[in-house]
């Protein structure tokens, strides 16, 4: 029944930004926001949607799921929306009653501070966490992090620690629901009761998912023992990350298109 | 790093262990010696069993071999490399394949290759070679067109072909396989047997196969059986197994056509040898050698007492269907059966067939998609449905599930509270709560001075009688028992069959989904046949596997015993074959004949 459970939220294609090699993607992803938070005029933020909207067609990506990534931080929007528009007064009093007033700049603000969130995170679903798979990101990061072995940093050890955790998400989370109906069978409530009686209903779960997961752990070790594992040292690698011209390409193309916005907001003040 | 993929030179024996010790302290500080001078050879290209209870050594044995474990004392060398010099560690562990038992936890890789990618890619083979030795590897196992999948999308059968495959690529000369079929169902296990008796063929690999199954020790060369670290047997499988009552004691079994050999040869007064238990086919022979000439004493002759079961239905299901997912294929369809007080039902069928979803249903886990699932509840005189959810806690009160290997369930820090967190979840007072303990401690072999123990520092035994209890706790008039001796030795399963029976006979009701076929029919009243979500039977075991029951159909692998009988009743017509019980099954042998002579 758990057969399929996706890890992350990775949608399977074939478009330029899926093909993409990962460590140019984290790269681009550093500049996109970069250029997002110097955009700071209506007009600049206005080409920076442009820019995004450009990104998410290129990656084939349908607005459902792109809506589906923003929704997590949906709240968090209003909240910076509120209190921008509550603690900004400059400009024009539009609306105003006791202590509350509401200013042209504070909403201005508030609007520009909330799309540049938006922005943010559709750029970072569509340039990372729906177009590559887990795995692909942890590979860019030993990559791109490879240099801090010079100060010791267990570069390659923390990937492969990734690549297990994500390995096993599907494992732990057939288990748990193993545990969860073994205790329901035991009469354990997770959704009665009043909020101690939930809590142990929990502990019930969490214990033997707590026990089995060190057991497992254990057993993998040895298994990963048996297997002649011995950190990074000579080993090699089935998928290596290799760089081809079509990355260099699209890797200068879409930086281009990053300074867009920057361009918009710099030109007019050079003219 | 060239050491790792050098190849080992020419040698003559694959494992020379001589008086080898090994001992480790526990928690509590006590020094446990788990194999004890132990002495033994394997030679290239054999193929070696070993036996054993739970906790006699086995593991700690084989992972010596695969130097995941040092010795204390004593020789011991593979490859004629010794194991204790620093420079053989890598060109050893490099060879040596091993395939544990859990198919779960030895999977490394996010998809199918780049676990098979793993053990080569940690020995520096460089990338051509490398995705060939992969593509090689998963060809072999039959996995190639799952390369790119995630593990977790695998079969059991397939996870353990999965980890053959990880094992393949390293190009080992020697495979050890640490009860690496017990968690698959048949099919599967005759699937994963298959492959590794392909590999001997095809690669000459040796192999060393640590299990509880007679019959998987059958095909062995030859079979070491180790008792609390102890070498007490070694030889043949035929020179092994001719020590009857020496297996026994040592907390083994025989194949089934070993013990029918046994009890003929018992009633007839006849000693049997070692060459009668070369194969199935000697010990026939000599059953019809017996046969020609017996003259067994009368006195011997038992009447089986047809068991008694009453009428009144405790549990019924009707037209039960139930899909996880609407638009997929219903994971049961149309089940209906009932379960009547004091009776056992087994369930049967293949993995992914249904068990699972259909017991789930029984106390309410799952509520069905359509049909409907009733409980007689004694106090109220009337069926309670699985329907109403103000109802459902009554309905767990009466029906217990244990699901496959509870002992991962225990969570409480004394067995004591473990096993009462049922009953008072049940609402019952304390004192009730403590008397039900008290009375499931013994229907499952537990004493009381267990009760202040953690369940975490027990024997993996000891933790699925104290599972087992806390479910009896509960006082349920109907059991659901997922595969309540998966995992365990031929002892420690026979002791939990031996409890399901007290249980039935104290008039529980019981429902058992099971694999080992012979054990399932010999202990079912009735038997219900899953086959992909659908029930294809629902009668007597005697029908099941008669002659007009198209059990093959069903896919279904005949219990070994009735196998045995149906040959030999080509030749005496007069025997029953459809009987589960070994010495019933010798009874109709030596005096299924004789009823004429009895009537007169």
């Amino acid at each position: 029944m758990m057969k399929d459970i996706s890890i992350g939220r990775y949608v399977q294609g074939d478009s330029v930004i899926h093909k993409l090699d990962p460590r140019m993607k984290v790269l681009l992803f550093i500049i996109y926001m970069v250029t997002l938070f110097i955009a700071d005029e209506p007009i600049t933020m206005l080409a920076a949607v442009a820019v995004v909207i450009f990104l998410t067609l290129l990656s084939k990506i349908g607005p459902i799921e792109v809506v589906r990534s923003v929704r997590p931080i949906l709240f968090i929007m209003i909240f910076i929306f509120i209190i921008n528009v509550l603690t900004i007064r400059s400009g024009e009093t539009l609306w105003s009653w006791w202590v509350i007033k509401v200013t042209y700049g504070g909403l201005e603000r508030a609007v520009l501070m909330v799309l540049r969130l938006l922005l943010l995170i559709v750029a970072t679903s569509i340039l990372l966490t729906l177009t590559t798979t887990p795995l692909k990101l942890a590979d860019a990061l030993e990559s791109l992090g490879s240099p801090l072995k010079v100060i010791k940093v267990p570069v390659n050890e923390i990937a492969m620690t990734i690549s297990i955790a994500i390995r096993f998400i599907p494992t732990l989370v057939e288990e748990t629901d193993k545990i969860m109906k073994a205790q329901s069978s035991r009469g354990a409530e997770y959704d009665t009761g009043n909020v101690f009686q939930r809590a142990k209903g929990y502990v019930a779960v969490l214990v033997p998912l707590f026990v089995s997961s060190f057991k497992r752990a254990e057993e993998l070790a040895v298994a990963m023992d048996a297997r002649c594992y011995q950190g990074g040292v000579g080993k090699t690698k089935l998928h290596p990350l290799k760089l081809k011209a079509s990355d260099f390409l699209w890797f200068f193309i879409l930086t281009v298109v990053a300074f867009i916005p920057v361009a918009v907001d710099l030109l007019p003040k050079l003219i | 790093m060239d050491s790792n993929t050098k190849d080992i030179a020419e040698y003559n024996l694959t494992v020379k262990a001589e008086d080898i010790l090994f001992s480790y302290e526990t928690n509590s500080g006590k020094d446990v010696v788990a194999v004890d001078h132990a002495s033994f050879t394997v030679k290239k290209g054999e193929y070696v069993a070993i036996l054993g209870r739970n906790g006699s050594g086995k593991s700690t044995l084989a992972k010596m071999i695969n130097i995941l474990e040092f010795p204390d004392s004593g020789k011991l060398s593979v490859f004629d490399l010794e194991a204790d010099k620093d420079e053989n560690f890598w060109p050893i562990r490099s060879h040596c394949g091993m395939v544990f038992q859990n198919p779960d936890n030895q999977i490394v890789g996010t998809t199918v290759e780049e676990d098979v990618a793993f053990g080569p890619e940690n020995l520096s083979v460089p990338l051509p070679e490398l995705a060939l030795r992969v593509e090689k590897a998963l060809g072999y196992v039959g996995l190639l067109e799952k390369a790119d999948k995630q593990p977790s999308s695998l079969s059991g059968g397939q996870k353990q072909k999965l980890a053959i495959a990880g094992v393949l690529a390293m190009q080992p000369q020697l495979l050890i396989l640490d009860e690496s079929t017990s968690m698959l169902d048949p099919k599967a296990r005759d699937e994963f047997l298959q492959l590794v008796a392909r590999m001997r063929n095809d690669k000459g690999i040796t192999v060393i196969h640590i299990t509880h199954d007679m019959h998987e020790a059958y095909l062995a060369d030859r079979v070491i059986i180790l008792e609390k670290g102890n070498i007490r047997l070694n030889g043949t499988p035929s020179e092994v197994f001719s020590q009857v009552d020496r297996i026994r004691e040592l907390g083994l079994e025989l194949p089934k056509w070993a013990e029918l050999l046994c009890e003929v040869a018992r009633l007839c007064g006849v000693e049997t040898e070692q060459s009668d238990f070369l194969s199935e086919e000697t010990a026939k022979k000599k059953i019809r050698e017996i046969l020609k000439d017996k003259h067994p004493d009368p006195k011997m002759k038992t009447d089986k007492k047809p068991r008694e079961v009453s009428d009144q239905v405790i549990l019924r299901v009707t037209g039960l269907s139930h899909s996880y997912d609407k638009k997929e294929k219903k994971a049961i369809s149309d089940i209906a059966f009932d379960v009547k007080k004091g009776e056992i039902v087994t369930v049967i069928g293949h993995s992914g067939s249904g068990k699972t979803t259909l017991i789930s249903h029984l106390n309410g886990i799952l509520r069905p998609l359509e049909g409907k699932v009733e409980v007689w509840s004694e106090e109220e005189k009337k069926y309670i449905s699985t329907e109403k959810n103000n109802e459902i806690k009554k309905i767990r009160s009466h029906v217990g599930l244990l699901f496959q290997y509870p002992e991962y369930q225990l969570f409480e820090e004394t067995v004591e509270k473990d096993i009462k967190f049922g009953p008072s979840k049940m609402g019952y007072d304390n004192e009730t709560c403590d008397r039900l303990m008290r009375e499931a401690l013994p229907l499952v072999g537990l004493s009381e001075d267990i009760l202040k123990r953690s369940p975490f520092e027990l024997s993996g035994g000891q933790k699925r009688r104290v599972a087992f209890a806390g479910i009896l706790a509960m006082n349920p008039d109907v059991l659901i028992l997922d595969e309540p001796a998966a995992g365990l030795d031929p002892a420690g399963q026979k002791e939990i069959f031996g409890y399901i029976e007290t249980l039935r006979d104290q008039g529980k009701s019981i429902v058992l989904v099971s694999h080992d076929m012979d054990e399932a029919a010999r202990i079912a009243d009735r038997v219900l046949v899953l086959k992909k979500g659908e029930q294809v039977f629902f009668g007597s075991p005697e029908k099941l596997f008669s002659q007009e029951t198209n059990s093959y159909a069903m896919r279904l692998d005949k219990p070994c015993l009735v196998q045995t009988m149906s040959e030999l009743k080509k030749e005496y017509p007069y025997i029953n074959d459809t009987v589960f019980d070994v010495a019933e099954a010798a009874q109709s042998l030596v005096f299924g004949d004789m009823k004429e002579v009895d009537a007169q």
